[in-house]
């Protein structure tokens, strides 16, 4: 699934400063552990002169430490028609802080922005990269870019990434008596000053000094929930030629819907008389609108076109109808059309996408944001999702993509927050059960079949549809079992409302056992075993985050050559802590071996005190899938 | 490599009768219906048909130009077959010199039959076809054939009129990821030019023709006849890439031009294109380019005295004149063999292409009186090179060249951590062709005695208490230095390094470390660990086993498949050594210990060791991985296979010791 894109124009601004100023000894030291570049001072002023008149005035240094800093140096500047960029210029200074360089608006590329997936954005994009071989330098730059709206106002993040400090940064925002907005601030170092200018505009100011560089640190939470930050969202706005009012979520949402979504949904009399054809054997609405979302997947399939009204402004249903592609906002306005010729109601839905995190509308800050659109058809008790964009998921089925979080519901009657369904550890689940046989050469046989649910559902996805051969390829390389050999791979997938895939496999692999002395050494858990452990960090700074729960069960039963026994002592391990369980035992009886792991890890935030309990729970299970079983002829 | 000679097999006939591109929209019922295709049941889209025509002739504005059409008809059967509905042309615009590549006549229709069976049709819409710069040399077309549906077929044409017609006749490729009935490639070539073709890959072509048009071209009086080279292929199977090779260009079915030579013809000036490499050294000397940079030895005259102060061997002269290049251009990531904006713009804004930097650093050496040259070559990505037949087609990247007594250097600035004489792996590629302004170029060989040794040294001892206390000394060579430098680079010191890797190494605790020579670049890299280790459950210490793997243990085989069809190519050979000595206490006796085990590959291709030495409470083991080439054909394969094999029998093996 894909989202599209937006690009916010953000910029900033400063007063001259003189290069002596950015002597690099002048920097602290504390700024500079875990540091590629040091930000010395940023200064942002926007001035709201008029509703489709912002100015954003940016003024930066930035002294890059190392070659993992130079990509911080590098300026882009998105612009469009509605984004203007009035001048841009700056200087270049060495160690010491002796200006060795400048450049100006005629030094940069300019060229269409590029996201990786779509096939055009009509945003361009200036762009300059500073190439100084020696370290550190100092890029000192500033620009002013006027935008033509109002409501995607810049906002403050003076920290960009892990491993950048910051000497100083501030962030001024100063509007017209009657242009009023709100903000939400996030670790904030200096309470906001609220003030007036000499013209009676209202000036917010936020500023931060001394920011040490954040480290990257496994199960962390989302970095703009840790980070330093602003944003502002106004009350009244134009937005493309088009006013607004911010006053709720139900008002923000009213007016998307009202303004960029109903009128783009009318579908010629011929489709709707083929979608009432299609479904006119159907009664249940919720198998209708089954009907109708396979249609669509059978029908379109992604293709990421971003023009027009800043990139969130479908493309009209009739135009997807007769293309057969569109991104999400095409692709679900389209199913929301076609829903609509045979009476099913559904909502538009506006969604913070990303498997990492779960991110939330911004509940007390109603304004633009997210970066996907899904479906949501509010059937009486029986709620459901669906996600436009891929050919191939169930009904009903949204994944670890948009799932269990808030979503801006955009609906003639206004917009509403509604919460996305969560896949609970239970739900995640990918059970195995295996039978093999070791013969006496030490050869590996026998068939494994493996179920998968919830959000385990797509773990096997990428191999349907792949020629048998690169299946048997890539499915070796998914299990660690050495010379693993495929005789036989069955892939289902069950596409119902719990949607389930299975893959069987009947395999062998030479030499997974060995014999020497007299004794038969083989690895104890063939197909599952642990590999991430995360790193040791001593000094935790964060909580512990896990964004996702999940079950899995293994059960392998070993046939062994007769007449063995078991040499050391039998693995037997059971593991309990908050966020997770692990359990994993071996039997031996007569010639059969019968091996047990269950492991289940449980979402949520914990503090940071847990992180080396969570270190050692997950070598434990490591050092347990490592289990070498060592058996003694009798 | 066959070379397909064309002028020896002109035939004179008529040929209006061969033209050969189908008409647009002639999609048949077959081609709907068809629900998947017989050579290739697998195959998510089949190129039913595919038509590329290249003609050098008079444009509108009356220059000599290059037209090409294209045109192609695909068949897709499901959903990972509709990437073939987007489609990218990318146009060459020089912006320096106003000469644009241009594209006209873009014309795409997506046929299907809808449910009642009836066939339908979707055109593209002129707005829907998006142009986009790249950047100042490059621009692109995109659009995505609309209606596309399961089983539709989707067809599409484009013409492109490019000035630079001499050099850039398009190659054609038969074979791509996609499997294909039939493919056919129309040359038009006045004899005016004449070009070298040459086939590349194992397929055959089902047509081969070659005739002559009279008269087809006139320009202000002057005229000749064209040849009309046609190719075609058909049933060409899916390229199928493998793992651990180099380009898969190198074996994909293609016919590769290149220019040999030309006549003006207003002036009746014959140029010998490629046909000599002394022709193309001359050439080569007095394109303001490559030969016009490489001689500005008078920009590195202020700044030589600095540089090689104190220096007195060439060798060391050498080194510090690579190092400031390295130091003084960055490489701002564009390819290729000629300088963009010469080398002393790059000295000057202190960026520069592979060229610009490059040849800075002949410049620079021969401006030292030393004997530099450039050699030009392919990157693995782009391929093998030709090293038949003169030409410099196949060259996109340039390295430099010391020669000192008896002794050659290669040497690459674009990289601050490459150390002399080491070239990036992308470069290690076949052949590279050795110029200078004064010598006859000459080819040299490109597989270099360069390689990847590592050697690991551990001595331990085991307490009473049941850790490991120890040393670890790991060195790294040649480009194994290399590659552990750009490791380490990624932090921001070696203090971040080391915090990093205690975090990696689980029941390895750091006590003290050093990284030994981390900038001094040529010198092996090396990085020392003073450890405590904590591998054994102290309750059960009576008897311990120990895995002399326990850090780096390879537990799958890299090579899965049963067989291969393309050689395993890793660029060069490799040498990995791990020695571990081990002090018990004096209660403790070793109980089991590993078997020795040699194996070799054939034609000293390489081998693995494994031995074990020891006394009563004291063992070495040690172990050697070697592969002495840098590739392997996939008749050596299975052995490969094996080698590793028995690299995780033996990395499986525990020692066993307990208290007496």
């Amino acid at each position: 699934m894909r989202t599209f894109l937006i690009i916010l124009i953000t910029s900033v601004f400063a007063n001259v400063l003189k290069g002596q100023q950015y002597n690099t000894n002048l920097i602290s030291k504390d700024l500079l552990a875990h540091s590629s570049a040091v930000i010395r001072n940023e200064e942002k002023e926007v001035t709201v002169e008029d509703l489709d008149n912002t100015l954003v005035r940016f003024k930066t240094a930035i002294t890059v430490l190392n070659k993992n800093g130079d990509q911080y140096a590098v300026i882009q500047l998105p612009h469009d028609k509605n984004n203007l960029i009035k001048y841009v210029k700056g200087y270049i200074y060495n160690d010491i802080g002796i200006q060795i360089g400048k450049f100006s608006e005629s030094n940069f590329d300019d060229g269409n922005a590029w996201d990786g997936f779509s096939l055009f954005i009509d945003t361009k994009v200036k762009h300059y990269a500073p190439s100084v071989p020696t370290y550190p330098y100092t890029v000192y730059y500033e620009y002013i870019i006027k935008l033509k709206q109002t409501l995607a106002l810049p906002s403050w993040e003076p920290i960009l990434d892990f491993g950048i400090s910051v000497e100083k940064s501030s962030y001024l925002i100063s509007c017209k008596p009657n242009f009023n907005i709100k903000y939400q601030e996030t670790k904030v170092p200096n309470q906001v000053i609220i003030g007036k200018d000499k013209n009676e505009n209202i000036t917010y100011f936020w500023s931060a000094e001394n920011l040490k560089a954040l480290k990257r640190e496994q199960y962390s939470p989302y970095f703009k929930s840790v980070a330093v930050g602003v944003n502002i969202v106004p009350e009244k706005y134009s937005f493309y030629g088009i006013e607004g009012n911010i006053v709720n979520w139900e008002q923000f949402g009213k007016w998307m819907y009202e303004k960029l979504v109903s009128d783009r949904q009318s579908l010629s009399e011929e489709t709707i008389e083929k979608i009432k054809d299609l479904t006119k054997d159907i009664t249940d609405p919720k198998l209708k609108a089954k009907r109708i979302y396979e249609y669509v997947q059978s029908k379109t399939h992604y293709v990421s076109v971003q023009v027009g009204i800043g990139g969130w402004q479908p493309f009209l249903a009739s135009d997807v109808d007769k293309q057969n592609y569109g991104d999400c906002k095409a692709l679900v306005n389209y199913t929301q059309a076609l829903l609509k010729a045979v009476d099913i109601n559904s909502y538009y839905c506006v969604v913070k996408s990303g498997r990492d995190y779960k991110i939330n509308m911004p509940d007390k800050l109603p304004g633009l944001f997210g970066d996907h659109i899904i479906l949501c058809l509010p059937f009486k008790n029986d709620t459901t999702w669906a996600d436009c964009t891929s050919q191939t998921i169930p009904f009903g089925y949204l994944g670890d993509f948009t799932d269990d979080r808030t979503v801006l519901a955009c609906t003639p009657e206004g917009g509403k927050i509604l919460h996305t369904p969560k896949y609970k550890t239970e739900d995640n689940t990918e059970f195995r059960k295996a039978i093999f046989e070791i013969s006496n050469n030490g050869l590996l046989s026998g068939t494994m079949i493996t179920n998968f649910k919830g959000t385990d559902y797509e773990d096997r996805e990428y191999l349907f549809n792949e020629p048998q051969t690169e299946q048997y390829k890539m499915v070796q390389k998914t299990y660690p079992i050495n010379n693993m050999e495929i005789e036989k791979l069955d892939l289902k997938q069950d596409k119902n409302f719990n949607p389930t895939t299975t893959e069987t496999i009947k395999l062998h692999a030479a030499d997974y056992a060995s014999f020497a002395d007299g004794k038969l050494y083989f690895m104890l858990n063939p197909a599952n075993r642990f590999k991430h452990l995360p790193k040791n960090e001593v000094n935790r700074i964060n909580d512990v985050y896990i964004n996702r729960g999940y079950t899995e069960k293994d059960e392998v039963v070993f046939i062994l050559p007769p007449n063995y026994h078991s040499e050391k002592q039998p693995l037997e391990v059971i593991l309990e802590k908050p966020f997770g369980k692990f359990s994993a035992s071996m039997e031996l009886k007569g010639n059969q071996l019968i091996y047990k792991r269950k492991l289940q890890i449980f979402d949520g935030t914990y503090s940071k005190d847990n992180y080396s309990d969570l270190v050692d729970f997950f070598q434990t299970v490591i050092d347990s899938d490592d289990y070498t079983v060592s058996l003694i002829k009798n | 490599m066959k070379i397909i000679t064309f002028l020896s097999f002109i035939i004179l006939i008529n040929t209006s009768l061969l033209a050969q591109d189908f008409p647009f929209g002639s999609i048949s019922k077959n081609d709907l219906v068809m629900k998947n295709y017989s050579l290739d049941t697998s195959a998510h889209a089949v190129v039913l048909q595919e038509f590329g025509k290249s003609r050098i002739t008079i444009g509108n504005d009356d220059r000599i130009k290059l037209f090409f059409d294209y045109h192609v008809k695909v068949k897709i059967f499901d959903d990972k077959g509709f990437d073939n509905g987007t489609v990218k042309v990318h146009l060459y615009n020089n912006s320096d010199n106003d000469s644009y590549e241009e594209i006209s006549g873009i014309q795409g229709i997506t046929v299907f039959n809808d449910e009642n069976g009836i066939q339908q049709e979707v055109e593209l819409e002129k707005k829907k076809i998006y142009p986009e710069k790249i950047n100042k040399h490059w621009a692109v077309y995109t659009f995505a054939l609309p209606g596309l549906k399961k089983g539709c077929v989707i067809e599409y044409k484009y013409s492109i009129e490019s000035p630079y017609f001499l050099e850039n006749l398009h190659n054609w490729e038969f074979q791509s990821d996609v499997p294909k009935i039939y493919s056919e490639y129309e040359v038009h070539i006045p004899a005016f030019f004449t070009y070298k073709a040459s086939i590349r890959g194992v397929l055959k072509l089902s047509k081969n023709s070659a005739t002559i048009e009279s008269k087809c071209f006139e320009s202000h009086g002057a005229s000749c006849d064209c040849s009309l080279l046609i190719y075609g292929m058909d049933n060409i199977p899916a390229f199928i890439e493998e793992d651990y090779m180099t380009s898969s260009k190198n074996f994909m079915s293609a016919i590769n031009f290149e220019l040999e030579e030309w006549i003006n013809p207003y002036n009746g000036v014959k140029t010998k294109a490629t046909k000599e490499w002394k022709d193309i050294d001359y050439q080569l000397k007095t394109e303001q380019a490559i030969g016009g940079q490489i001689k500005r030895k008078g920009l590195f005259k202020d700044k030589l005295n600095g540089i090689l102060a104190g220096k007195v061997s060439e060798i060391d002269k050498a080194k510090s004149i690579y190092e400031f290049i390295q130091k003084n251009i960055k490489w701002n990531k564009f390819w290729g063999i000629y300088s963009s904006d010469g080398i002393g713009k790059a000295l000057d804004s202190k960026s520069g292409s592979v060229a610009d930097i490059n040849f800075a650093l002949v410049a620079a050496l021969n401006a030292a009186g030393l004997n530099g040259s450039a050699v030009f070559l392919s990157t693995r990505d782009n391929g093998s090179i030709n090293t038949l037949y003169p030409g410099t087609g196949d060259f996109n990247y340039v390295v430099a060249r010391v020669d000192i007594g008896d002794q050659f250097y290669l040497l690459d600035a674009t990289d601050p951590l490459l150390p002399f004489g080491i070239l990036p792996l992308k470069c290690l590629n076949d052949k590279g062709r050795v110029f200078s302004l004064d010598k006859p170029s000459y080819w040299m060989d490109l597989n270099l005695p360069q390689k990847e040794v590592t050697s690991r040294v551990m001595e331990f001892t085991l307490q009473e208490n049941g850790k490991i206390k120890g040393t670890i000394l790991n060195y790294y060579k040649g480009y194994e230095g290399y590659q552990q430098r750009v490791k380490i680079k990624k932090f921001n010191s070696t203090e971040e390094y080391v915090e990093d890797l205690s975090t990696k190494w689980s029941k390895v605790k750091i006590i003290k470390s050093e990284i030994i020579n981390l900038d001094s670049l040529n010198l092996p890299l090396g990085e020392s660990y003073e450890v405590e280790i904590n591998l054994f459950d102290k309750n059960n210490s009576d008897k311990l086993s120990f895995n002399p793997f326990f850090m780096h243990r390879i537990e799958t085989n890299p090579f899965k498949l049963a067989d291969r069809s393309y050689p395993v190519d890793w660029g060069m050979a490799s040498d990995d050594r791990y020695i571990l000595t081990m002090h018990l206490p004096s209660n403790y006796i070793i109980e089991k210990q590993p078997s020795p085990i040699g194996f070799s590959l054939p034609n000293s291709g390489g081998k693995f060791l494994s031995a074990f030495d020891g006394t009563e409470n004291t063992f070495t083991f040690s172990n050697i991985i070697q592969f002495t080439k840098s590739i392997y054909s996939a008749e050596e394969y299975p052995y490969l296979k094996e080698l590793y094999n028995k690299i995780i029998q033996t990395e499986k093996a525990e020692i066993v010791f307990k208290k007496k």
